[in-house]
């Protein structure tokens, strides 16, 4: 036995070269210190989305995109397929969690200051991913063709099309037509299983190779330390061992909520019928919507909601490209008012958010 | 107020005395001289006694002897009135509340607003002028007060007058081909016809149900007779004690209607397909159903039970006692929707009036088992709808059993209509197979109650190897660590 | 999972831990493994029924028939007229929600429960029933018949 394992890895290792890179594994180190926990989330992040790679393609092996049957093949996975509820259940779920996940990875990134150089290229990958991932959950909410995911598309396109110049067409593309129809929903399924996918897998290479090779970055308290100061793990396996641990953890997490509280799959879509009350996007776009709510229809001679979306690219805009405006941090100093303002924007969108589900 | 009744009558005197010309008539004087026919009806007529000359109708001057002048074409006498200028000369006091006030009469004024709009106002072949004109029914020169017997639409001639047109047949075909014209035929038979033709002024005729001045067709939503409407239309009369007094008939027929299945379907529900007074009882031919006639009644909705009951051991029967079919059981006027309390034995139950135990044993035990099969049969039905109710609640996806649910009613809906043919196995049998189907749909909800537990147990064994996982991994990193 | 070269040489406790460790590995992928291939496998019903359900082949139908089908939650009736023409209505009888049936003998939709009829236009013509039948869409593509919800 042992000596099969052993032939196998020589084998391997003839081919592949693995000595230089368990060399290399051997040699990597994880800081630790007080802020250590937040290391572990991207791992998460990542945990959660090969789940919803899993998930999503087994449900693709049942699921139909199409208007006369997206609904009831749903109905279909979730009653008649052994244990299609399950992965549903997970999928919606994991979706959630995902997000939320890569919003603490993002923003702990951003208080710890470690998309300082060397590493711009790593926070620009994840927030491509960033985007992409609210693209995911705003394409897949559509997906089962129920009522209320139908309505949240037709006023999140809406909100598209108000941009100027470039709003209409823009809107006409994401629908596939003048209004949310079947060809919407065959659009959505393409982006959903395709195209998103693609391209993440991209952004989620080079972000991976990038934290693999540049290793995990020290905040500024940390690096200002004398070498012998800092406390260090080694990546393998003691890191790895602790990520799966959480990935465990998660996973019964994951499990129970998609056993005690299935997601819920509403009424078909009716193209016809009038908007039910408590329309309402998926929660991390709620904060945004919430928002457009409360800006007047007219600021001076500027439209209200044409503002706030151009509000929000910049602001968008902003953040994408923090790296490369926040010389201070670049420097290594402290910056306190790049924080404060982090922690405003935060608190915004929490309360934002809240506001926006229980009005 | 007197006061201002006074001027007003001072006031309409002084426009009488100038326009329609009082004192002297000189047209009738004439006329009566001559002897014709209209000065000779005229003289009795009401417009006569109150000082209307000729010339109030007819135009031209009341007030010289000469024809010359009094008939001249080029002043304003206008001869014969014809078409709607007839219900227009009428009009142009009747619907004037002030000038009516002159003559210390109170009539409504909207009489003729209301002709305009009625079906005999708007129908019209020509397209020039109504059907009818105030006289057509009133009568022209010989007009009396509406009370006074001898006008043709006091109660007891105004069937005659209406029927003039309306029986017949040739006359009607240009208007509605499609209207009956025997309701004079019918109406003679009712028991209103009846009372009527002796004389009594009291009981309905044309124009109680109809109205007056402003008939509507019968389909009109508006229409006195419209069958959401008819209802309160009978009780206008019939449920007011003091005036069916010398009638000794009871007066809480709408009363019990407004409560019963058929009453609630037609007034609450609006239900157009529900029965009004006159689907049982007839209109025009009112009269109560006999005995032997109740079931066809019944049965021309009803008619399985209808069926299965005249084939049944109980119609002989109830034939030899003179009980009238469906009544005697589901009573009359406050029918309530059947349900199975009325089979059986128990004191709200109707079988055991006659079938007692000790008169009729065989029948009495017959009711009781009949009643235990229905019990049976809507408790498993119950039992089904609460499983498949838990397991939806559950989130079970279920369609399949809650669809087959509507077996289970059907099967007990169709029993219960069995029961009319009182025949013990035809009815076991209808009973049985909704046991069968609620049994199915029974053990299927409570597969997807079972399947729900199932969920818990395999999610408790999955958390449970997780974290016995999770548990053993945090052991060993705290072993490689303290290395 | 490789163990280090130091877990080799184990005290018992740590052997436990060992066998714990994959003992658990072993059943983790069996609890993920399980739900996994019974999804996998095709269920009974191999796929998604529809808004527009195919009732059969115009061929199954003949004239002056009637079947039932099922749509969604509630039950159709196809009827094929003496004109060989094919129209369907809510099954569902609008007296007290029992399902109609055709019959030939009466060329029309007939209720068993109450015996309310009705034409095959579903209009209530006989018996207790207070409403007609609601129709629904009939098309038939390549000698195929479907219904689907009338919009």
């Amino acid at each position: 036995m042992q000596r099969a394992w052993q032939r196998l890895y020589a084998w391997l290792d003839e081919r592949l070269q693995l000595a230089n890179l368990v060399e290399f594994m051997g040699k990597k180190y994880v800081p630790v210190h007080r802020h250590s926990i937040w290391y572990y989330f991207g791992g998460v992040s990542l945990f959660l989305f090969l789940i919803q790679v899993v998930t999503g393609i087994l449900l693709l092996l049942y699921y139909k995109g199409s208007e006369q049957l997206a609904f009831e093949s749903i109905q279909f996975i979730s009653s008649k397929v052994s244990f299609g509820w399950l992965i549903r259940s997970i999928h919606s779920w994991s979706a959630n969690l995902f997000i939320l996940a890569v919003l603490v990875h993002m923003f702990s990134v951003f208080f710890e200051r470690s998309y300082r150089a060397p590493r711009e290229l790593t926070w620009m990958t994840g927030m491509v991913m960033f985007f992409l991932a609210l693209g995911f959950g705003f394409s897949g909410y559509l997906l089962p063709w129920n009522e209320l995911a139908f309505f949240a598309t037709k006023v999140g396109t809406d909100i598209a099309g108000v941009i100027p110049v470039v709003g209409k067409p823009l809107m006409i593309f994401l629908r596939g037509g003048e209004d949310v129809t079947g060809a919407t929903l065959s659009r959505f399924f393409g982006f959903h299983v395709a195209v998103l996918p693609g391209i993440f897998t991209v952004a989620l290479g080079i972000h991976l190779l990038l934290v693999q090779r540049q290793g995990m970055s020290e905040p500024l308290h940390v690096a200002a330390l004398p070498a012998n100061g800092r406390k260090t793990m080694p990546f393998f396996p003691n890191f790895l061992l602790r990520d799966l641990l959480l990935w465990l953890i998660v996973l019964n997490l994951l499990a129970i909520l998609a056993v005690f509280f299935p997601w819920e799959l509403g009424k078909k879509a009716d193209l016809f019928a009038s908007a039910p009350s408590g329309i309402r996007p998926e929660w991390y776009f709620l904060f945004m919507f919430q928002t457009l709510k409360f800006i007047p229809a007219r600021i001076g001679f500027i439209d209200g909601e044409v503002l706030g979306v151009f509000v929000f690219s910049l602001a968008g805009l902003l953040w994408l490209l923090i790296p490369f405006w926040d010389r201070r941090s670049a420097r290594g100093e402290r910056n306190r008012a790049l924080s404060y303002a982090g922690l405003c924007a935060v608190m915004y969108i929490i309360a934002f958010t809240i506001l926006g589900w229980v009005l | 107020m007197i006061l201002r009744i006074r001027r007003l009558a001072v006031a309409a005197l002084i426009l009488a005395g100038t326009r329609v010309g009082m004192g002297a008539d000189k047209c009738f004087e004439c006329h009566t001289a001559i002897a014709d026919k209209p000065s000779t009806q005229f003289a009795h007529d009401i417009h006569h006694r109150a000082g209307v000359t000729c010339a109030g109708c007819h135009g031209g001057d009341a007030t010289t002897d000469d024809p010359e002048k009094a008939m001249n074409k080029e002043g304003n006498f206008i001869g014969v009135p014809k078409g709607d200028v007839i219900s227009a000369r009428c009009a142009a006091c009747h619907a004037d509340s002030v000038r009516m006030a002159g003559y210390h009469v109170v009539l409504p004024a909207n009489q003729f607003a209301l002709l305009k709009e009625s079906v005999h106002g708007q129908k019209s072949i020509s397209g020039k002028e109504r059907i009818v004109q105030c006289t057509t029914c009133h009568g022209a020169h010989g007009i009396v007060p509406v009370r006074d017997p001898a006008s043709p639409v006091s109660p007891l001639k105004i069937v005659a007058t209406c029927s003039s047109c309306h029986s017949n047949a040739t006359y009607m075909r240009a208007y509605n081909p499609a209207l009956p014209v025997d309701q004079r035929e019918k109406y003679r038979t009712s028991v209103h016809g009846m009372k009527n033709a002796r004389g009594d002024a009291k009981v309905a005729e044309c124009v109680s149900c109809h109205g007056t001045h402003g008939i509507l067709p019968v389909k009109d939503v508006r229409s006195k007779v419209f069958p959401v409407n008819l209802p309160s239309t009978c009780a206008n009369c019939h449920s007011n004690a003091a005036y069916m007094k010398p009638y000794g008939i009871p007066t809480d027929q709408y009363e019990k209607f407004t409560r019963s299945v058929h009453g609630i379907a037609l007034l609450k529900k609006n239900d157009l397909g529900a029965p009004a007074c006159n689907s049982c009882h007839g209109n025009h031919g009112a009269a109560p159903p006999d005995i032997e006639s109740v079931s066809k009644v019944c049965g021309i909705c009803h008619s399985l039970n209808a069926d299965l009951f005249a084939a049944s051991p109980h119609k002989q029967a109830f034939d030899e006692r003179h009980l009238p079919e469906c009544e005697t059981c589901h009573g009359n006027h406050d029918i309530e929707p059947a349900t199975s309390t009325l089979l059986g034995v128990s004191s709200d139950a109707v079988c055991s009036r006659c079938h007692t135990p000790t008169d009729n044993p065989q029948g009495y035990s017959a009711a009781q088992v009949m009643r235990l099969q229905i019990d049976s049969l809507e408790l498993s039905e119950q039992r089904a709808q609460a499983l498949v109710a838990q397991a939806e609640q559950e989130g079970m996806e279920i369609s399949e059993a809650k669809y087959r649910l509507r077996d289970i009613h059907q099967a007990r809906l169709e029993a219960r209509t069995t029961v009319h043919a009182f025949n013990a196995p035809r009815f076991a049998t209808a009973v049985d197979k909704g046991l069968v189907v609620s049994a199915s749909v029974a053990i299927e909800a409570q597969g997807a109650l079972d399947e729900y537990i199932f969920r818990r147990i395999g999610l408790g064994i999955s958390t449970l190897i997780i974290s016995i996982l999770a548990a053993s991994l945090y052991l060993y990193i705290r072993r490689i660590e303290k290395r | 999972m490789e163990y280090p070269p130091q877990l080799k040489q184990q005290t018992s406790r740590r052997s436990f831990l060992g066998y714990i460790l994959a003992g658990g590995f072993v059943a983790w992928l069996a609890a993920i493994a399980y739900p996994l291939f019974s999804y996998l496998r095709p269920p009974k019903q191999a796929e998604v029924e529809v808004t527009s359900v195919k009732v059969g082949t115009l061929s199954s139908l003949p004239k002056e028939s009637g079947v039932i089908v099922r749509f969604g939650n509630k039950p159709v009736i196809v009827v094929r007229t003496a004109a060989g023409e094919v129209r369907a209505f809510s099954a569902t009888c609008t007296h007290l929600d029992c399902t109609v049936q055709y019959r030939k003998d009466f060329g029309s939709i007939w209720c068993a429960c109450h015996n309310g009829r009705y034409d095959l236009n579903g209009r209530n013509i006989a018996g207790p029933p207070p409403r007609p039948l609601d129709p629904y869409r009939v098309s038939i593509q390549g000698g195929d018949v479907f219904v689907s919800k009338n919009v």
